[in-house]
């Protein structure tokens, strides 16, 4: 440990630490390498190959199992005519609209109400954020028990407040579905983006707010004149997130709707999934991946230079 | 002018101190934090009813007759998913040890060691956190089933790992770039070896960053779902998410709600109890999963 370090020893003198330095360096410099091997062999292999390789595959006609041949782009161009897929397209932005607003306000108003350091705020905290921790898989399947007709928690509920009538078939109707998931998400999302927030708020100077209680600013004000402008970038940030999860929706849908009723409610990763693995045109499906690989790295690109313009 | 009055207010005390607005908070907090907690101790409840309650007309009389019966049928019987509990831990457990020793691998070389391309490297590892894994699953699925990989559980920890380290490098390479420079000077002349001073003198420093990395791989693992219905086509390996979308679609039989709900219910609780006692660690990292650049 530490202290053990004999005075002398620490204080010898540099010329002779320096005269050991390169060889000491390089022999450092190879344990550093070893050090990073096994991560980055894991990165290499299981998600940079893989995504080298998908490129490689969407310019062939590549089955599951079988013989394949070059088509070139003929992937791209059969994606514009595949209207499942142009559909998908639509339905994940449509839906990425609908949720993206709600995540953020209801996040926001969550993080003012939690953020002072009150007694019981740190509760409330761990208490709104539980349903991100459990995953939106097994609500999903929670969710599809309580949506049923007559038998569901949530008509029953409803229908007991007028709003709707209890043998509502939730996840029958494309409109009732995309409502009723959209619901779920922004119940499931909430907290996560609260969390984010809530690091923005706290990396605010405290005095700030003291000074500006000091000139007579209202609570209002200052949340819009200070919070607002120094959160900007916290809020790009649980913006570009949410707008990137939205964007790789899969498993509520595949849960709760399965696609359906037809394929209205098939989001884009849903419909790259029944493409490679219940059609098996893996090419097609591959290209498919590479358009949305390159849609989620542009706004991923997006988040590290709104980091970078603001991080220094 | 302006100056006494400023002076006023700002001695007067804060507003969050009256104990009238305290109690207005607290009971506030309390309403809020039960739209999020309610609906899922709601469904914990009802998977102790019987699933001829779950799936007729809601009735407050129903809830007096609780009973095991869900989890006894889940658990029990010839499609008992108590196998697929096990598979869940298995690959959940493996992925959390393999990123932990990775990663704080990863992070000793990138924190403390330099060595040439070392921005390269770590360049190419925040790289795979802007790759979306849903975007790579075929080309992966076709490289799994090349390496024998595929249908097996050690292949889905594998690619647990992969995207579970940008996370878990960024988080370990924080933890060792923030110790004191004198402590591993330190160790290094009194001549301890690389292993010895990772193992005995920085352990207890980066210890917060490993439980950081390992409940993050943990939580991330046993909720995963993607992945695990792709790479996986044999019942019998089934992690529990996947294992339960058959239970939703009957496919042992009827559709059966009550198994549906008790299933979820045994799903859940592992990510509740990990994360309430180790929730400090799971916020950190969180945010510097985010916060990666």
């Amino acid at each position: 440990m530490a202290p053990t370090v004999a005075p002398e020893v620490s204080t010898a003198p540099q010329v002779r630490r320096r005269s050991r330095a390169s060889a000491q360096s390089r022999r450092n410099g190879r344990t550093g390498v070893l050090l990073v091997l096994p991560a980055l062999a894991f990165v290499a292999v299981f998600a940079l190959f893989p995504l080298g390789f998908g490129a490689y595959i969407s310019l062939t006609n590549w089955p599951l199992v079988g013989a394949y041949h070059f088509i070139g782009l003929g992937n791209y161009t059969a994606l514009i005519h595949n209207s499942v897929f142009v559909e998908s397209i639509l339905f994940t932005l449509k839906y990425t609209g609908i949720v993206t607003i709600p995540i953020l306000v209801v996040g926001y108003a969550l993080a003012v109400f939690v953020r002072a350091n009150r007694r019981g705020s740190a509760l409330f905290r761990t208490l709104i954020f539980l349903p991100y921790i459990v995953g939106l898989v097994v609500e999903s399947y929670m969710a599809v028990v309580e949506l049923q007709p007559t038998s569901g928690s949530a008509n029953y509920a409803l229908s007991k407040l007028g709003l709707v009538s209890d043998s509502t078939a939730w996840l029958v109707h494309t409109g009732q579905a995309l409502t009723a998931i959209s619901v779920l998400v922004v119940w499931f999302y909430a907290g996560f983006a609260m969390m984010m927030l809530l690091a923005g708020m706290q990396s605010i100077p405290r005095d700030l707010y003291e000074a500006a209680r000091v000139d007579g600013a209202s609570w209002w004000t200052a949340e819009r004149r200070l919070t607002l402008p120094l959160l900007r970038r916290w809020l790009a940030l649980s913006l570009i997130i949410s707008v990137v999860g939205s964007l790789l929706a899969f498993n509520q849908f595949f849960v709760m709707t399965d696609g359906g009723p037809g394929t209205s409610t098939v989001t884009v990763v849903m419909s790259i999934y029944d493409t490679a693995f219940a059609q098996f045109d893996v090419g097609l499906a591959s290209a498919m991946s590479v358009v949305l690989v390159i849609v989620v790295g542009l706004i991923t690109f997006l988040q590290f230079r709104v980091l970078r313009e603001d991080g220094s | 002018m302006a100056v006494a009055a400023r002076r006023a207010a700002g001695r007067r005390p804060s507003a969050g101190d009256e104990p009238g607005r305290r109690f207005w908070f607290i009971l506030a907090g309390i309403l809020i934090s039960a739209v999020f907690v309610l609906p899922l101790g709601w469904e914990i409840l009802r998977s102790f009813q019987p699933e001829s309650a779950i799936s007729s007309a809601p009735s407050g009389a129903s809830f007096r007759h609780l009973t095991l019966g869900n989890y006894r049928t889940l658990l029990s019987g010839q499609d008992d998913i108590i196998r697929n509990v096990v598979n869940s831990l298995i690959v959940s457990v493996v992925a959390t040890v393999l990123t932990s020793v990775v990663a704080t691998l990863a992070g000793y070389g990138f924190g403390l060691f330099k060595f040439r391309f070392s921005g390269l490297a770590f360049g190419m590892i925040l790289l795979a956190f802007m790759i979306p894994f849903q975007a790579v699953l075929t080309p992966l699925f076709l490289e799994l089933h090349d390496m024998h990989l595929l249908n097996s559980l050690a292949g889905l920890a594998l690619f647990y790992t992969t995207f579970n380290l940008p996370v878990g490098v960024y988080v370990m390479t924080n933890s060792f770039a923030q110790v004191p420079a004198e402590i591993v000077d330190a160790a290094r002349v009194d001549g301890a070896s690389v292993t010895r001073t990772l193992l005995s003198v920085l352990r207890p420093l980066v210890l917060p960053g490993v439980a950081t990395t390992a409940l993050y791989a943990f939580l991330f693992s046993w909720t995963e779902f993607l992945g695990a219905l792709s790479f996986l086509t044999n019942d019998s390996l089934f992690t529990l998410p996947v294992a339960l979308s058959n239970v939703e679609t009957g496919t042992y039989g009827s559709v059966n709600y009550g198994l549906l709900l008790a299933g979820a219910v045994i799903a859940m609780v592992p990510c509740i109890v990990v994360y309430i006692s180790l929730q400090r660690y799971y916020v950190r990292g969180l945010l510097s999963g985010a916060l990666k650049g």
